[in-house]
């Protein structure tokens, strides 16, 4: 069969006779088993956060990131495989940078989230290739949008959320999510209400090695002023930022 | 012979008061030779957006089809307009490509880009104009841009003519002056001139009647 | 050295061309038809390297039949122009350019107007009352500038092609004795017979 070659070793994804992709189910199933990770979009900004397990003691887990940032203004965490996520860090954030090599600016949240996505569906109609075994959550901040959150998810659909979780524990996180989100909370609320629901699931002790937050914010007038054509520095001030050890610890504390 | 001045033409942008204008002639020849009194080298991008193509007439073309293309996908994929920065990068990344077997012609962009304070109920702009030379290194000016066969004597009138903060009108007049004064000393540019002044709220689009000789 | 001319008058477009086909020194041909009908609506004088302009004419000529046929209704001019122009600028950017100026002159059934467009090797386009390529371009350019008429009957405007037709014979070191005259308006396209 697949196994020699020759002239049935077809794409892995075929419809079934139902109707359905089993390999991007699968592909589901195996971001199920990752750790939880949930965004929350506030008012001013956007807070991403995930669960950072290791498996042995001896790793040491501050050389392990999870969060990643793909441009100054986006950053993304992801549930599931994490030499796939490593793939598409890679491929966005090179994906970034050709969009500031052509326009002179990084790519809108929306424009991003598609390429990676386009990424994602193309492995699911290829010869030769499986499914990317990750979901991802978008955060990030343009001009047009403003802040943004989005999912991407094996078959390479992609939704806009005000707050989401994905991986182990996902329903019950987004169950905890719905009582607890309001639109118009900040995004110090927010972080608080991300640990909160990644301790409702979370296995052991929760500390600054073991979770890794990721922060969107929005910039002042005067910093968008700053970083247009002509101005002083005329670079885009971050808004995506990965929160230290320490300032975890903090929001830990209170 | 230098390629780009075989078809001759002029092309000039300035800053005013929450405006901007671009002008350029209508001449086409081929050397000292006339073909056409009615060859247009600006075009519109955007509403708030045009560009001003001196160089070899096949490249005008070319490149207003090209500009046209990938601004139509931009504004499709990104379901945003397009701002006059971005833009003017869209042209020296495609002028850039061609580095080794360049397009013929250095553009000139003239925009009105909106403040990052503006909101659909109170939409502020500020002036923006750049040129590139023929490879597609920027030239972001407070002033004015000016390109072609007639960029010396453009540099010297508009030198003498521009002055800061002009309302409309009067950049209308400063611009138009600059141009008709400027091509009437160069064999290449001239046969009439076309002017755009670019307000918040309109675009003011006028044909002049230059010197025919 | 090749002449020719297009003048556009009222629902008119006129094409002339010499007839000449030469080598270097030697005349090979007096009876070159150099005008050739594109679409029921069109017409496109080609000159320059001998080879290319054949061969690049039947290029476009084959490609609108193409589109006439797959889409059922011919190319308007200004379409059929912007074609050709492209044909042009990519080829001038190839390994070997064709080298042929052109002028295509149309009527456009769908608005009632003439069109008349120059067009050269480099891939330069632009629509004008009326054109010359080659030597004749220097002599009567001018005189078309005194002369045209864009509201000119046919007969008005036959008469300003002899003008030009005449100027050339008179000043222009080699003599081109026989010319091929085109006319394109409502009705299509026909030959039309001068006494120069």
């Amino acid at each position: 069969m697949a196994s020699d070659g020759g002239a049935y070793s077809y794409s892995l994804t075929v419809f079934s006779p139902s109707g359905k992709l089993v390999q991007i189910e699968h592909a589901l199933a195996a971001v199920a088993q990752g750790t939880t990770s949930l965004g929350i979009k506030a008012t001013n900004g956007i807070v991403i956060a995930t669960e950072k397990k290791s498996s042995s003691l001896l790793i040491d887990s501050s050389m392990l990131d999870k969060v990643a940032i793909i441009c100054p203004n986006i950053g993304i965490v992801y549930s599931g495989m994490g030499p796939d996520f490593r793939v598409l860090v890679a491929k966005a954030r090179k994906s970034a940078q050709a969009y500031w090599k052509i326009y002179g600016e990084y790519p809108p949240t929306k424009v991003l989230t598609r390429e990676i996505a386009t990424v994602m569906q193309e492995a699911t109609q290829s010869g030769g290739v499986r499914p990317f075994g990750v979901s991802l959550l978008v955060a990030g901040w343009d001009i047009t949008r403003g802040p943004t959150l989005y999912q991407v998810d094996p078959s390479g659909s992609f939704w806009a959320w005000k707050a989401s979780a994905i991986g182990k524990n996902m329903v019950n996180a987004k169950t905890f999510l719905e009582k607890r989100y309001n639109d118009d909370i900040s995004l110090e609320d927010a972080i608080h209400t991300a640990l909160l629901t990644l301790k409702e699931g979370f296995e052991g002790q929760m500390t600054e090695k073991t979770i890794e937050i990721g922060v969107v914010t929005v910039p002042t007038p005067a910093e968008l002023e700053a970083s247009q054509v002509g101005a002083a520095t005329g670079r885009p001030t971050p808004t995506f930022r990965i929160l230290s050890e320490e300032e975890v610890r903090d929001y830990l504390a209170l | 012979m230098s390629i780009m001045e075989l078809n001759g033409g002029s092309v000039i942008a300035m800053v005013g008061k929450d405006c901007v204008a671009i002008a350029s002639d209508l001449r086409l020849g081929n050397q000292a030779l006339s073909i056409s009194s009615n060859f247009q080298k600006i075009f519109p991008v955007t509403d708030r957006i045009y560009i001003g193509l001196p160089g070899l007439a096949s490249d005008v073309a070319t490149l207003r089809e090209r500009f046209r293309l990938r601004v139509n996908m931009y504004t499709i994929k990104e379901e945003r307009e397009l701002e006059p920065e971005t833009f003017a990068h869209l042209v020296s990344s495609t002028l850039y490509e061609k580095r080794f077997s360049p397009y013929f012609v250095e553009p000139v962009v003239a925009g009105l880009s909106k403040l990052p304070t503006s909101t659909p109920e109170s939409p502020k702009f500020k002036p923006f104009i750049c040129g590139t030379d023929l490879i597609g290194c920027l030239n972001f000016a407070k002033d004015f841009i000016v390109c072609g066969t007639a960029s010396e004597k453009l540099f010297g009138v508009a030198e003498g003519l521009w002055e800061p903060d002009l309302e409309p009108e009067d950049l209308f007049e400063t611009i138009s002056q600059t141009l008709l004064n400027a091509v009437d000393r160069d064999a290449f540019s001239g046969w009439g001139a076309v002017v755009h002044v670019l307000t918040p709220d309109k675009v003011i689009t006028r044909t002049l009647r230059g010197r025919m000789d | 050295m090749e002449v020719q001319f297009g003048i556009v008058g009222k629902g008119y477009v006129i094409m002339a061309s010499d007839t000449n086909a030469g080598r270097s020194i030697v005349k090979m041909k007096t009876d070159e038809d150099k005008i050739k009908a594109l679409s029921p609506h069109l017409l496109m004088a080609a000159s320059g390297e001998p080879g290319d302009t054949v061969q690049f004419s039947e290029f476009i000529e084959r490609n609108l039949r193409l589109h006439h046929i797959r889409y059922t209704h011919p190319m308007r001019p200004q379409s059929a122009a912007s074609w050709i122009r492209r044909a042009l600028a990519d080829s001038l950017r190839s390994r070997k350019p064709y080298s042929v100026n052109l002028l295509v002159g149309g009527y456009d059934a769908s608005t009632d107007s003439p069109h008349l467009y120059w067009l050269d090797y480099l891939g330069t386009l632009v629509e004008v009352p009326f054109a010359a390529h080659g030597y004749g371009a220097y002599f009567c350019l001018s005189l078309l500038d005194r002369y045209h008429n864009p509201e000119a009957n046919l007969e008005e405007g036959l008469e300003t092609l002899k003008r030009c037709v005449r100027e050339v014979q008179k000043r222009l070191i080699v003599g081109l004795p026989d010319w091929k005259i085109k006319v394109v308006d409502k009705d299509g396209v026909r030959e039309i017979n001068l006494d120069l």
